[in-house]
């Protein structure tokens, strides 16, 4: 057909939609705005639910990117997108003008700027660290506080930057309960001896092998699970965490000493998407993301004929929701050319 | 009977303060209150949100809602937008309405705040002025207070103030027309209405407890419930 498709994002979705266009005999060119390909994938050691090496994932994709159809080009975010007669213009941050049939957006998410929840202490604490923090900690294979030792007790926050009017975040961020479970069997994994802690106000185990999982941090490896949101965090003269938080199940205010605080930070909008949006038309919703055409039939379709969403870019999802989405749009944007038969 | 969370509806506090609670904890974990009292704010919003009549009834006649200090530190942190000390206010409000706040300790007390603090504002401008501050009733002030009030016309001289005198400075008579002010403010407010009222019911449940009442802190009433403490109010 000839067709030139332009995909925006080189995360898991981008990779994707990008491998599957190509497969379908299409010519992709793949923006990324980082140095590498990948996503947030790249910062992260093992994925739920089975704890798979986030390196065979990557892999995957980028096997399936790897396609001379395919053109790849790093350090390039779109500065503009607009419309001219069936096509589209989209000029990068460098300059560069590039003509597209059709686009798919896959500007994926941010992840919560942990220090706007100011009340628990990140960037003014060391030993108050975030989610992706705690994976950088796994890969390097140590897990270590600021003192220089391993720490014995270890508090996860539930909920940072998500389920909370006070950041502007009205909704759920969906990966976060479970990612708390993982990181918290890992904790146990790497420092048997320490005690974990998870501090949530709902264990939203939704997903395949979810539940499964929350079970085993309790049964095999003693995961303890506070009900309640920690109201906030300070630090004692040798560099504890006093953590306030309420068991709600016991209805006891509570004050505790550890070690380290890990904040699940929640999925946001990436900051990419919101500059899309702004210079693009594309329409966005109330919690920021891009906004669907419809959310049941059309969640790939966006306000611009022949530009297609793909992935975290309408709302947080997991890997395996991100793929099966990335392939959807990939559906919507063949059917568009063969209707419009061009 | 009326319904308790329509009445408490008409207070533009509790609408400002209460959205729908997610009973995540937050105001109780960081109330100063709470850590101190046998007290939880979210089990109260948790309790009004359920609109359950008798349960708010028992709340209006409870210890609870006495021990806020309104501070509002809930107000700051609650993710859902709520604020547990409007609500509080709220219920304060409605207890003194209906005479319930009689059936509690705390809430008896509402007398003597009503008879010192709220006195004090009509009457010197101040809400504490140190005359009415007396050794008998303020054990807290610690044992030499007894000579620094009776020696304290001398004693606030020698510091710089400028006690119960014209112009500016520490202590210093506040203007009668300023006192007419505040007085206005008072009655355009319902606030003496409000004191009227704390004073009637008191009344009645001193004649209720067979206890001399009558006005001034110098009576059986007041000094019972000024000096009574069940000690069950703290964790
Ligand atoms: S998934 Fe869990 S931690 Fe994340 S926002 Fe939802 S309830 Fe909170
Ligand atoms: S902080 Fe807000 S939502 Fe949480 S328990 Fe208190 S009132 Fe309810
Ligand atoms: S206003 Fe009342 S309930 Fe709220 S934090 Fe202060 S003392 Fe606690």
């Amino acid at each position: 057909m000839g067709k030139h498709v332009v995909v925006i994002g080189a995360g898991v979705a981008g990779m994707e939609a990008a491998g599957r266009l190509s497969r379908n005999g299409l010519e992709v060119t793949l923006l990324e705005k980082e140095s590498v390909a990948g996503g947030h994938i790249n910062d992260w050691f093992r994925l739920f639910p089975d704890r798979r090496d986030s390196n065979e994932v990557r892999e995957y994709l980028i096997n399936l990117s790897s396609d001379p159809k395919i053109q790849l080009k790093t350090g390039a975010s779109v500065d503009k997108l607009t419309r001219h007669g069936s096509s589209y213009l989209l000029t990068t941050d460098a300059g560069e003008n590039i003509n597209a049939d059709a686009v798919v957006v896959a500007t994926g998410f941010s992840l919560f700027r942990s220090s706007r929840k100011e009340e628990y202490g990140y960037g003014i604490y060391e030993n108050v660290i975030s989610s992706a923090d705690l994976e950088k900690l796994f890969i390097s294979g140590e897990i270590v506080i600021s003192s220089g030792k391993a720490p014995q007790r270890i508090g996860i926050v539930h909920c940072v930057g998500s389920r909370d009017e006070k950041v502007g975040n009205l909704y759920c961020s969906k990966l976060c309960c479970v990612t708390a479970v993982k990181q918290a069997i890992e904790i146990k994994e790497h420092l048997p001896d320490s005690e974990v802690f998870c501090f949530y106000m709902d264990m939203r185990m939704g997903g395949a092998l979810y539940e499964e999982l929350y079970r085993e941090a309790q049964e095999k490896w003693g995961v303890n699970f506070i009900r309640g949101k920690v109201s906030e965090a300070s630090e004692t003269i040798d560099g504890k965490i006093v953590v306030k938080v309420e068991d709600t199940l016991a209805g006891r205010p509570l004050k505790m000493d550890i070690d380290m605080l890990v904040l699940m930070a929640g999925m946001e909008m990436s900051e990419g998407g919101s500059k899309l949006a702004a210079t693009s038309g594309l329409k966005t919703g109330e919690n920021r993301f891009f906004a669907s055409a419809d959310h049941h039939f059309g969640s790939n379709i966006s306000n611009l004929e022949g530009v297609f969403f793909a992935g975290t870019c309408i709302a947080p999802m997991n890997v395996t929701e991100t793929i099966s989405h990335a392939r959807a749009a990939v559906t919507e944007v063949m059917e568009y050319f063969s209707n419009n038969n061009r | 009977m009326d319904n308790l969370f329509d009445k408490l509806m008409e207070d533009i506090r509790f609408e400002e303060g209460l959205n729908a609670c997610m009973n995540c904890g937050v105001c109780t974990a960081i109330c100063p209150a709470a850590e101190f009292y046998s007290y939880d704010p979210r089990k109260i919003v948790d309790i009004v949100q359920s609109r359950n009549n008798e349960l708010i009834e028992d709340l209006l006649k409870s210890e609870q809602i006495w021990y806020c200090g309104e501070c509002m530190s809930c107000k700051t942190r609650c993710p859902r937008g709520n604020a547990p000390g409007l609500i509080i206010m709220a219920l304060r409000g409605l207890s003194q309405d209906l005479g319930y706040f009689t059936e509690s300790e705390k809430g008896r007390q509402q007398l003597a705040i009503k008879r010192t603090i709220g006195e004090s504002i009509l009457n010197t401008g101040y809400c504490v002025y140190i005359d009415g501050i007396s050794p008998e009733f303020h054990p807290e002030q610690g044992p030499t207070w007894e000579w620094v009030h009776e020696n304290r016309v001398d004693l606030i001289e020698r510091l710089g103030g400028n006690y119960k005198g014209d112009g500016p400075g520490i202590l210093r008579k506040i203007p009668q027309e300023t006192l007419d002010e505040l007085k206005k403010i008072f009655e355009v407010t319902g606030g003496l209405e409000r004191y009227e009222k704390i004073e009637s019911y008191s009344k009645k449940k001193a004649a209720e407890m067979n206890l001399d009442f009558d006005e001034g802190i110098d009576n059986e009433y007041f000094s019972h419930i000024y000096k009574t403490n069940n000690g069950s109010h703290t964790r």
